[in-house]
Formats: structure tokens, sequence, C-alpha cells
């Protein structure tokens, strides 16, 4: 049921269900007992109390047969909700004059006092919001409980579903609404149960509710089929037509009146077409059916009349009202409703509208549907979701943006997923290249990095094809999860880490590139490669004082950079290196490296590299920490992780020029003063020693990371990165992705490791070499 | 309130006033009763300031940027006038039937306000800072920056015909054929 729609028409259902219900059950009541002193009825005599009691449970709309009929005709939202919210919502009223009149009737009609009438009106007060109380209880009772769940997901669906009978079972036991309160705990429930509980939870609870709805409706109607044929029947010909008669006939002025009446306030009108609909759409059920069997046949003589008239009423309504109404929808061109795909741009405007309307509501002083719900939003943000949410969203966060873009994500990363599973014995780009384009995720040169890195490194590296090997055989559904998941990391990785590498190295390696793009897709799929990549990266800006580079992208990862570019500067001057600030300070084209700067540089560097041990964790758990605590399920950790990565990939598009600007840094033997800042003090002086040496040779090193065995040696070195690794890395990251870490075996993570060093900072390539 | 109104209000300004913008003499009345309220220091013109008091505006996520269009493409000067108020104001009237519409409340009207809600420089496109810009205060600040930036990309590669990267009016209206902004960007103005 969509919610939304609920409450912006809710007057109008609330009009409808109530005083439409009691204006249709009085008219039916007078009719029928009216007719009765005609010769109509084959001269039965129908009192009138009993006469009330038969409109009272035949006029009230019921809820299944509504749900059954207008799930198939697919009208809009808004016909869909006002007819079927008034059959929720007048359970109430026809639950109470069903029973008032069937207390009166046992009370005798000469025995009736005013006292009992009002009284009887009182209680439909206590009914209703007796009912709807019963139910926000429960659901937030419910909520609550799924609060604490977190290692019981086996818990949850049962919590769902008991807590809803309860519900329902507690508000019968009191006289109360029952249907009233099932209702309203599923609505609190939707809004936030589904946050809390797990995803298999969720689909578990939807498909078993779903079934067993299935199972309650055909039951019902078989029941009513069976006891058709199987009861007696008291065939009364005129009392019959003229209840049917009175049925369609009250529906329809009832509808007409009451309709142009919420036209008054209604932003959207309802047209007489809608209204038609509506009217035609008003099917008795299996509600009216039960009651008319529960009626007491010594109070009410005629309930074999009624019994019979109950059914043929509601045959006539489901039977032929139910299915003529499709083709009449379609006949009469009423807005179907609409099944898109969930677009950015339509979430986006439509929120947009939203804030804007509301907005413009409270400067013209018009309050209006949007300030109401804008206001309800707030409170449930401050206080319903801190109290009943597991995690509470953080300020401001719109959930439903965030969704509808991870959908849109997963959506496609499974389309190219997809294809490139075929690839796997012939690796063809074009292959990527067109399904990829195709999805037009993102601008085609992040795909055409993609879709390098996949192509270029589908035949050569052991790595992938270990994971498309292993497809091979009976893990196909592990693999497709982590293939998914890697994707889903890497959509986002693919494109800041090809611009690390391309500044980082000689734009000559070009199937390098890829490899070490590649690579390193793999490494950072990892958060905890991200604070070492921003301190390389910060590094390198402030070595080859890429203006051009940093200043272009550099939006939300390069403040953050920048930020802790700023803190380390201000750590600088502690550290006594004169010519430190004025490094980081120039942001102009980097000077060719002298070579007694470098040395004061390396240190420099190396006494930032210690402070920025430091700074980086703050800076950067900044975006690490939000995944944790993540509070819609899992979908800001991934795309978090590539805080950094837009960034890059932009510079690194534009960015051929900044390789240039850092090529002179690199072959200048500076990389090892970056490599000593990544790693901690303590080796600094031996690897900027050795770092000096090798730096030209570094673009043909990374072509054959993964395959030379040499690197094993050079492990041992990355003590000095395991070190920095363990000051700015969470452990709970490695943990919560053991599969993929497994795909690449370990011999690959060593080497990533190294090639994650080396990349960045020559220094790790030259002690493998030395 | 409402006779005080209408002595401020030249009665031919009124008449002038509801002929243009479709809005009854009450409509009216009361909207420059509201006016008259919202302006404290009673100068005759609304500033920055005096919008900004309101306490909905200040929490609106896009209370900001409103203020600035408003001042900007309806005020002059940071002030803005009754006159000014009220024709922006028409924009947002019903225009569910052909009698109701004027030139102000046309459904393209209330598409381009929207528009410029976005396009701060009015070269008559959107482009990524832009929108970065508004989704940015939409979403909140705890979301990063990569994750709004490629939100962003994602959405102009969605609207984005003719692959300038920026968005122009008709692909912007393009993407509200399926949503009813007219009834959506409507407002019900008493009387």
């Amino acid at each position: 049921m969509p919610n939304r729609p609920f409450f912006d028409n809710l007057g109008t259902i609330l009009l409808l269900a109530i005083v439409n219900t009691l204006f249709n059950t009085i008219c039916i009541g007078l009719t029928l007992w009216g007719f009765s002193h005609t010769s109509l009825y084959g001269g039965t005599h129908f009192g009138m109390l009993p006469c009330f009691v038969f409109a009272a449970l035949i006029s009230a709309v019921d809820p299944v047969a509504v749900l059954a009929t207008f799930t198939e005709i697919h009208v809009n939202d808004m016909l869909y909700i006002v007819v079927f919210g008034e059959s929720l919502l007048n359970d109430a009223v026809s639950v109470v004059l069903y029973r008032m009149f069937d207390s009166f009737a046992k009370i005798g009609q000469e025995n009736l006092i005013a006292s009992d009438i009002i009284l009887g009106c009182l209680s439909f007060f206590v009914v209703s919001l007796g009912g709807v109380l019963i139910g926000i209880i429960f659901g937030v009772v419910a909520c609550f409980t799924t609060k604490f769940t977190e290692h019981t997901p086996v818990l949850e669906p049962l919590i769902i579903l008991v807590y809803a009978y309860l519900a329902y079972l507690t508000s019968e036991m009191v006289s109360v609404s029952g249907i009233l309160a099932i209702t309203f705990c599923g609505m609190v429930m939707k809004q936030y149960v589904s946050f809390n509980i797990s995803k298999k939870s969720d689909a578990t609870t939807e498909y078993v509710l779903k079934m067993l709805s299935s199972i309650m409706e055909t039951i019902i109607f078989m029941f009513m089929g069976l006891s058709t044929v199987s009861d007696h029947h008291s065939w009364n010909t005129g009392f019959v037509l003229i209840t049917l008669l009175s049925c369609l006939l009250f529906r329809v002025i009832g509808i007409a009146i009451f309709a142009n009446l919420a036209n008054c306030w209604r932003l959207l009108e309802l047209t007489r077409i809608d209204m038609l609909i509506m009217s035609y759409g008003g099917l008795r059920g299996a509600i009216a059916f039960a009651l008319a069997l529960i009626l007491d046949e010594t109070k009410i003589p005629r309930k074999k009349e009624f019994v019979t008239a109950t059914i043929a009423v509601v045959f006539f309504t489901v039977f032929v009202q139910g299915i003529t109404i499709g083709p009449l929808v379609k006949c009469l061109n009423v807005r179907r409703k609409q099944i898109e795909e969930p677009t950015m741009s339509a979430k986006l405007t439509n929120r947009m509208m939203d804030h804007v309307m509301t907005c413009l509501e409270e400067i013209s002083g018009s309050g209006g549907s949007n300030s109401l719900r804008d206001k309800c939003r707030n409170l449930d943000r401050n206080y319903f979701k801190r109290w009943l949410l597991r995690e509470t969203p953080q300020e401001k966060m719109d959930i439903k943006l965030l969704q509808t873009f991870k959908k849109i994500n997963m959506q496609s990363a499974m389309k190219v997923h997809d294809t490139s599973k075929g690839l796997v014995p012939a690796p063809s780009s074009s292959a990527i290249h067109t399904s990829v384009s195709g999805s037009n995720l993102r601008p085609e040169s992040t795909f055409a990095n993609f879709s390098q890195l996949l192509a270029a490194n589908l035949p050569e590296q052991t790595v992938p094809d270990l994971m498309f090997f292993e497809s091979q055989g009976a893990e196909q559904y592990r693999d497709d999860a982590q293939m998914h998941h890697f994707l889903d990391t890497n959509l986002y990785r693919a494109r800041p880490r090809a611009a690390i590498h391309l500044r980082s190295q000689d734009e000559t390696a070009g199937s390098g590139e890829a490899n070490n793009r590649f690579e390193k897709s793999y490494h950072h799929r990892n958060h905890i490669y991200i604070p070492s990549r921003m301190d390389k990266e910060q590094t390198h800006g402030r070595k080859s004082g890429k203006t051009g580079s940093s200043g272009m992208t550099r939006s939300g990862a390069s403040k953050t950079a920048l930020a802790t570019q700023a803190h380390d500067n201000t750590h600088s001057p502690r550290h006594s290196a004169s010519s430190v600030p004025k490094q980081q300070h120039t942001k102009g084209k980097s000077v060719s490296p002298i070579p007694h700067k470098k040395k004061q540089e390396e240190q420099s560097q190396e006494q930032l590299g210690k402070t920025r041990s430091k700074s980086p964790t703050l800076s950067t758990d900044q975006p690490l920490k939000p995944p944790l605590p993540a509070n819609e399920v899992h979908q800001p950790s991934p795309p978090i992780s590539i805080r950094i990565d837009d960034e890059e990939t932009d510079v690194a598009m534009g960015g051929a020029t900044a390789a240039e600007r850092i090529c002179p840094w690199r072959r200048s033997s500076v990389p090892d003063a970056s490599r000593s800042t990544s790693a901690s003090p303590v080796n600094d002086p031996s690897n900027s020693v050795q770092a000096s040496s090798s730096n030209v040779t570094d673009p043909h090193i990374h072509p054959g990371p993964l395959t030379s065995a040499g690197f094993s040696g050079s492990y041992n070195k990355s003590s000095e990165y395991m070190g920095e690794y363990a000051t700015t890395t969470k452990p709970e990251e490695h943990l919560q992705r053991p599969h993929i870490r497994d795909l690449f075996a370990n011999q690959s993570r060593i080497p990533d490791e190294k090639q994650e060093n080396d990349t960045d900072t020559v220094s790790d390539d030259s002690t493998t070499h030395l | 309130m409402g006779s005080n109104a209408s002595i401020m209000l030249q009665q031919e300004d009124l008449q002038n006033i509801c002929q243009q913008t479709g809005f009854t003499v009450k409509q009216v009345q009361r909207l420059y009763s509201r006016f008259k309220a919202l302006d404290k220091r009673d100068c005759g013109y609304l500033t920055r300031e005096d919008l900004q008091c309101i306490p909905e505006v200040n929490i609106n996520p896009l209370g900001e940027r409103l203020i600035d269009v408003i001042m900007d493409d309806y005020g002059e000067h940071n002030k803005i006038n009754f006159k000014q108020f009220i024709f922006l104001l028409a924009k947002f009237r019903q225009g569910k039937f052909k009698s109701l519409i004027t030139e102000y409340n046309t459904r393209e009207s209330k598409l381009r306000f929207l528009f410029d809600m976005y396009d701060r420089n009015h070269d008559l496109k959107i482009d990524r800072s832009e929108l970065l810009d508004v989704l940015k205060m939409m979403v909140g600040g705890n979301i990063h920056d990569d994750q709004i930036a490629t939100i962003a990309d994602h959405t102009i590669g969605e609207l984005d015909k003719d692959g300038d990267r920026s968005i122009t009016f008709e692909e912007f209206c393009k993407t509200l054929e399926r949503i009813d902004a007219d009834e959506k960007m409507s407002m019900k103005f008493l009387s």
C-alpha cells in the first residue's frame, strides 16, 4: 500500500469511509424497511431493526475484494488508494453500526431509549480510536524489538507476524476494530522495521505474507462458494432485487455527494470518471457474508433471507462488477498507474519540488499538505527514528535518494557482470564496451577504463582468471555475490585508481597503466588502503606541486586532503624544515628538484609523514566511520570509500599533462620521500636511501608485479607499510570481506600490497630489485 | 485585517493585479496581510532577512536557495515589494482549468521556476556544478562529496541528450513529463 498517497488523501478517505458508509447504511435500511410495507417482498415482514442490521453489514465495502480487483486493473495510485483506504477504514464504522443495531435488536425495539443511541455513537469513537491506538502500540513495540535482533535474524519475520496478529487479537478481544489495528500496525512497521531487519528477513516476510494472504483469500471465497451450495436458502426475489438495486444506487449517490464535498478542499480534484470508478469499485465481500452468518436467528427472524441476499449481492458485485471494471477502466481512459524505472532525476526533482513547495507555502502563509508532511517528517526524524531504528540516519540524509541510486548502480553492475562472465574464455573488450556504454551509467571515459581494465587484464593476470575459473565450478552463487560485490565496489574505484597511476607513472607504460589500475582497484576494495592512498596522494600533490591537477577536481576529498595538508602544514614548523612549508605552499608548477633540496624534502617529508600518520586517520577516519555505523544497510560503505576516487578520475582524465608534471618529480627520486612519508618513520631513512636509485625503471616494474615471484622477499620490507597500515586501518574492514580476499588468494595479496607501495613509491620496487 | 489591507492597496492596483494574475480580490488581500506580517520594519518591501526569519524556511534544506531565487529573479537589490511578491506567487496558482490559467501560472512557468532554482548563473543550462550544489543542499553534509558527485553524474547522464554534459530546459522538462509537475507545484491559496 503506498503510504504517501494514503496520507495525502487522508481527508477524502476518512470522509468517504465514515460518512459515506453511514449514509449508505441509513438509506439502504430505510429503503428496505420501506419496501417491506409494500407487497414486493411477497408478504414477508421485515422489522425495522433487522433491516438496519442487514443494511449495516451490506453497505460496507470489502477490502479483500477491492484489493483483489484493483491490483489487476492498475489504476493510478490516487484512485486506488481512495477506494482501498475507504474499504479499510470503514471497518470501524460498519463494526460499530452492526453491533449497535444487533444489540438494539436484542433489546427489542420497544425498549430502546435515547441514551442507547448516544452511547452507540460514542462507541464509534472508542472503537475506531481504540483500534488505531492498539495497532500503533503494537507496531511501535515490534519496531523496538527489532532494534535488538541484530544477532538473531531468524526471529525477525516471526516477530512481525506475531505482533501483527497480536494486534488483531487484542483489539477483537476488547471489541474494538481489528482491521484498523492491523492496518495501522502495518503502517508503523513499514516505516521503521524495514530498516532494522536484515534483507533476508525482509524478503522472507514479504513472500510469506503474500502467500498467506493468497491462501486466506482463496479460503474465504471457497467457503462462500461451498456454503452457497450447501446451505438452505430462502430466496426472496423482491428482497434480493431491492437490496441489490439500493446498494448500487446509494453508492453512486453517496460518492457523488461526498466526492464533490471533498473536492472543495482537495488540490487534485476527483473527476466524474474517478467518481464512477469509485462507485463501481465498491465491491462487497466476505466480511458481509461472515457477519450475516453470525446473526442470531432468534432475534432476527429473517436470517435466511439475509444470508441469501448477502450471497447474491456479493456474487453480483464480485463477478459482474469485478470482471467488467477492467474493460471499463480501459474504455474510459482512466489514468493508469505508472510503472517506471526509478530514475535519479525523477526522484531528485520530486524531492526538490517538495522542499520548494513547503517553503513557498510557508512564505505565502497558506499551509498545505506539504508543510504538514514536512512537520511530520521532522518529528519523525528527530524522535521516532532515533528511538526505533537500529542505527539512526544521519542528519538530513535523504535515504530514498540514496536507495534509488544504489538500486540503479546494482542494476548496472549486474549488467556488466552478466556480460563479463561470458568473456572468460575469450575476453573481448568490445563486448564490455558496448554493454557498459549502453547502460550509460557514467561518463564514457570511466567505462573506457573499466572495460580496458577487464579486457586488458583478463588474459594476462592470474588473479582475475582465478575468479572466473572458480565460477565454472559449483560456486556459481558465491561467485555471483563476489563479482557483484567486486563490481559494486570497483565501479567507483576503477576511476580514481586509474588517476593515481596515471599520475605516478610514465605515460609510456601503456599496458602497465591498465594493469596497475586494475590491481589498484583490487587493492582498494579495502578501505584500508585509502588513507595511505591519500597520504601518497597528498605527497604527490605537494611534491610535484601539481596545481593543475590538484586544483582541478578536488572537491570533497581534496578538501579533506587539503585539510590534512593544512594540518600538516601547521605541524611543519615544528619540524623545522624550512623548505617544507615553502614546498607545501607552492602550488605552482613543480620546480625541478634540486638535489640538496631533495634531501631536505625527504627529511621533511619523513617528518611530515610522522605527523601525517596521525592526521590521515583523523581525516580519513571520517569517511571510514560512517560505513560502519551505516544506517542504511550497506549503501554508504562502498561509495564512501570511493570518496577520493571520483576526483582523481577527473584528474586523470584531464591530467595527461599532470603526469608530465609529476614525471620530473618522479624521476628526481623524490618518490622515496613519498614512500617514506607513507611509511612509518622508523624505516624512512633506509628507504629513502634505497629509493633514490631506481626511479627510472619504475614504470617497467609495474607490468609484472603479479607474476614475478620475487616479491616475496620484498614483502618483508613492507613492515613499514604494515606499520602505517596498522595505524590507519580498521580490523573490521578486513573481516568484512573475507570472501574477496580469499578470491584473490594470498599470492596476489602480497604482491598487491607490494604493488600498492610500489606504484606510489618507487622504493619498494627498488628494494625488490636490490 | 482585510479592510486595513485594502486601504493600503490602491483600488486600481488591486484590479490590475487580479486581472493579471487571476487571483481573486480576497486572495490578494490575504496575501497582502501576509506580506505586511512578514515585513517587520514596515518599509513596504521584504528583504532577505525578513524571509529568513520564517522558521520553516530556515530549516528547509533549499530555503537559502529559494530566497536567493526570490531576491535575485523577482526582487531587486535584495528587496522585493508586494507587486513582485504577488507575481511570484501567481506562478503557483492552480492551472487546472483553462479559465484559471493566465500567463503567469502556466505549466511552463512553474517548471521554469524549478529550473531557475538550479541555474543560478542564468546560462539556461544546468551544469554539473550547479547540480552538485543543489544535491549537497538536499542530501546533507554527511554524504561524501564523491558519492554526491556520482549521483550528479548519473543524473546528468540520464537527462543529457545532446551530450554537452549539461541539462537544458527542454531536457529538464522531459524528466517531468511523467511526474505531474503542474499539480505538485501548485498551491491552494486561501481566500
